[in-house]
């Protein structure tokens, strides 16, 4: 950490001179497209449609297809050991930070997990001092309904405007400038036991959330917004009849087995899929140039599959939607009646691949479950599905089905303690993104490497109350207590790891990858660290504050030098033992204490900004 | 300051409720002493337990004086309300075995709202501010102070169905 007041004053000399530089550039205007508006084919480096500007940050994963890739190129694989904090920023909220802050226009946007502090940091000044702050009165009561640690993902800038959800499931957009409310839509209800943690993705006038709470009972939904008046635009349920989850005559799946009238109703039992979870809580994509948007779906409503027989549709899957009418396209379930809690939340990256000679467009998405599918984003058909974790539910997907393999002795069922399955609750990934460089062309995903043994209980559904039915107890898997975790860089046109990384506890933290091949990104004993991005090699680490959970990102400050930042704030699910639960109890947060007895001695809360700098 | 009122009005509304909701047979000593407590609407005895008369917190007792659980230390109503603990969902929010999750843990020793007889039953009753749902209409009493008589062994030898062993994790070099 440098305090040299000299440094500084020339600091505010440059950085004054190049905003006025910047402020004729239009910083935000999106990039040229290219004159045939056609994704270039990876490898090529270049930035996918719509790309912001160049130093910019405005939605969760930089570009709307969720790449988390930003071309700056100042900090390079051999200059990055010189990296130093810039500056930091406390947020006075000692929870789970899951998301990353956004840049746009000189000032950076942070929302803190409850109670949703929203902060405006001014960039042009030294030290980042708050330009506006937004508390809202978001109710207590919330704390009590969010699963897994009170969250959230992070905000989406367009217009103007910083959009973000509260956790008792209002969605807010604020004055860039003023952070004062423009609008406030309240979608759900805590009484019900939803709450929202995801970031709301902003495309084309569009702003895209959903709820969270399969834990509860919740009856799951995708929702988009006009991004002028907050007016609910459509709302497309997991769950339920044709009407409700928006499947009419545009819906063409590839698989027979999504064919048919109110598959969402007949693959449950009588009015379960009321209470049939498949909540929308990760990372939205869209794609611009065929104009689609991709999520997916959380596990079916109560973790006891006995109290359900039947697929669940369409729970633990994928939809393509037409982001206008919010039709569904096509549909893809990763795990049919799903018996382990393996939401299918994590999010479909658009990008163009070459796979068996051929040029194909996909969209390539790393599931709880423990494979990664590539999957034709306009058909919805799997071309790969292979582990990219240790796991031994099933012994592969059938591309020609689309159906997973799955093995016998690995169901769980209600009174039976079935042991060693792998990955377990907390996924082979949980809510943390992966980064797709176009320079490389591979895939980088944080992964965990857990177990778990799982009994199905009866539960009673009472509202706003956990319907889970299930003891679980987690513990580590295959790599062993020094090997929790994974950095992996994916080739997601064969299905094949390049590098891994080891990590000792879950890597619960989303990479950014940069022009200059360099990926950074956070563990959840405190480390952020720079490897290259082409063989893994560490290039730095820094020992921050608290554990990490949340993405490292990085902009172009207004005095045209690149910052690296990240969120220090352990919590989420896998980091909730070292928020005060008792270890003794391997049962406690759904199980994953079980896993996790250790991490209290490595970090304790925070909730602290980190901004680094080359000297 | 604030609170009190909110806390004797809705402890003895709650009680009143609890009291009428209650099968005679079931746990009469137990209704016994909060009908008691609470008799009379807005009429409350003052147990004053400081020269002064307040205490700072939540204390119903000092609003209805000393509330006992009647299945204090019996190990049949503990193991009645480890599977209570289980069937109202206490479990899904406090933990498999009360280690904590979306709320507190209920093992270890520090305690938000208390835990004298009188803090706990108020706190199953009533709810508290973050989360904590008030059961007050939908739990008896009876079971109630046995969901309490559970609380009170967790981490003791007398603790039913306790937690699996812990993990033996090795602590690198
Ligand atoms: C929906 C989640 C939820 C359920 C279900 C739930 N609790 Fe709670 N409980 C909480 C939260 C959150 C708090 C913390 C409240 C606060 O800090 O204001 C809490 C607090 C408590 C406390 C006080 C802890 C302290 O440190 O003072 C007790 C005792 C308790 N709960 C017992 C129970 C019992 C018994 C049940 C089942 C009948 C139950 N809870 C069900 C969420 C829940």
């Amino acid at each position: 950490m440098h305090t040299h007041g000299k440094r500084h004053r020339s600091w505010i000399a440059i950085s004054v001179m190049i905003a006025s530089m910047f402020a004729c550039r239009g910083q935000d205007a999106p990039m040229a497209m290219g004159a045939t508006g056609k994704a270039p084919p990876a490898g090529s480096g270049a930035e996918a449609p719509g790309a912001p500007a160049p130093g910019s940050w405005p939605l969760p994963g930089r570009n709307a297809q969720g790449w988390r890739y930003s071309p700056l190129a100042q900090i390079t694989a051999d200059n990055v050991r010189n990296l130093e904090v810039a500056w930091t920023f406390s947020t006075g909220t000692a929870r789970g930070f899951e998301g990353q802050p956004l840049v746009v226009d000189s000032t950076m946007y942070v929302v803190s997990p409850y109670p949703n502090h929203v902060f405006a940091l001014d960039l042009t000044k030294v030290g980042g001092p708050v330009k506006w702050h937004y508390l809202p009165a978001t109710a207590p009561a919330s704390q009590g309904e969010a699963c897994c640690d009170v969250v959230n993902r992070g905000a989406s800038y367009a217009d103007g405007k910083v959009v973000f959800n509260r956790l008792d499931d209002h969605t807010v957009a604020l004055d860039a400038k003023t952070g004062k409310v423009v609008w406030d839509t309240k979608l759900d209800s805590i009484e019900e036991g939803a709450t929202m943690t995801m970031a709301p993705l902003i495309a084309d006038n569009e702003v895209l959330v959903g709820n969270s709470g399969a834990e509860l009972g919740v009856h799951g939904w995708a929702a988009a917004l006009d991004l002028g008046s907050g007016k609910v635009l459509w709302r497309a349920y997991s769950t339920g009849p044709d009407s409700e989850v928006k499947i009419g005559p545009d819906f063409k799946p590839y698989y027979p087995q999504y064919k048919g009238k109110d598959l969402g109703v007949s693959t449950w039992p009588p009015d379960q899929w009321k209470l049939g979870g498949g909540t929308v809580w990760g990372w939205m994509t869209y794609d611009p140039e065929l104009d689609m948007i991709y999520y997916g779906t959380a596990n079916p409503g109560v973790w006891n599959p006995d109290m359900r027989p039947g697929d669940n549709l369409w729970s633990a899957g994928l939809f393509a939607r037409d982001p206008k009418t919010g039709n569904a396209r096509w549909a893809y379930q990763f795990t049919p009646h799903d018996s382990w809690d393996y939401d299918g939340v994590n999010e479909n990256i658009p990008v163009d691949l070459t796979i068996g000679g051929q040029q194909r467009k996909v969209v390539v998405h790393f599931d709880r479950n423990g494979f990664a599918y590539t999957i034709d984003r306009l058909t919805g058909q799997v071309l790969v599905a292979q582990p990219y974790q240790s796991l031994n539910w099933a012994t592969g997907v059938n591309p020609q089905t689309g159906k997973p393999d799955r093995v016998p002795s690995k169901e769980t069922h209600q009174g039976v303690n079935t042991t060693d399955i792998c990955p377990s609750s907390t996924g082979a990934r949980d809510q943390q993104p992966a980064a797709f460089s176009p320079r490389t062309s591979l895939f980088y995903t944080p992964s965990t490497d857990l177990c778990m043994d799982y009994k199905g209980l009866k539960a009673s559904y009472i509202a706003g109350t956990p319907y889970v039915g299930a003891d679980v107890r987690m513990y580590a898997g295959p790599g062993g207590w020094n090997g929790r975790g994974q950095m992996i860089a994916w080739d997601a046109t064969t299905g094949k790891k390049v590098w891994t990384i080891t990590e000792r506890f879950p890597v619960w933290s989303g990479p950014v990858v940069t022009g200059s091949d360099v990926l950074f990104y956070g563990t959840m004993d405190g480390w952020f660290k720079a490897v290259n991005a082409r063989t893994g090699q560490e290039l730095w680490k820094f020992k921050v504050g608290s554990g990490i959970v949340g993405n490292p990102m990085t902009y172009l400050g207004p005095d045209g030098k690149q910052y690296v930042a990240v969120y220090s704030g352990i919590g989420g699910w896998a980091g909730a033992i070292a928020l005060g639960l008792s270890a003794d109890d391997p049962t406690a947060a759904l199980g994953a204490t079980g896993a996790m007895p250790d991490l209290p001695k490595y970090t304790a809360p925070g909730g602290m900004l980190y901004v680094f700098e080359l000297p | 300051m604030r609170r009190a009122p909110n806390v004797v009005a809705s402890l003895a509304v709650a009680a009143a409720l609890l009291a009428a909701a209650c099968k005679p047979e079931q746990g009469a000593s137990a209704n016994a002493s909060v009908t008691s407590a609470s008799s009379g609407g807005m009429d409350y005895h003052i147990t004053p337990t400081a020269s002064n008369g307040v205490r700072p917190g939540i204390h119903p007792s000092v609003v209805f004086g000393e509330i006992r659980n009647p299945y204090a230390g019996n190990a049949a109503a503990a193991t009645e309300g480890r599977q209570l603990f289980v069937q109202y969902n206490c479990s899904g929010c406090h933990g498999g075995r009360a280690g904590g999750a979306m709320g507190p843990s209920l093992r270890d020793s520090l305690w938000i709202y208390g835990n004298s007889d009188p803090q706990l039953f108020g706190t199953i009753v009533e709810g508290r501010s973050a989360g904590m749902p008030a059961w007050g209409g939908r739990i008896p009493p009876d079971q109630i102070w046995k969901l309490i008589t559970y609380i009170r062994t967790l981490g003791t030898p007398a603790e039913p169905d306790a937690p699996p062993p812990e993990s033996d994790v090795p602590i690198p070099k």
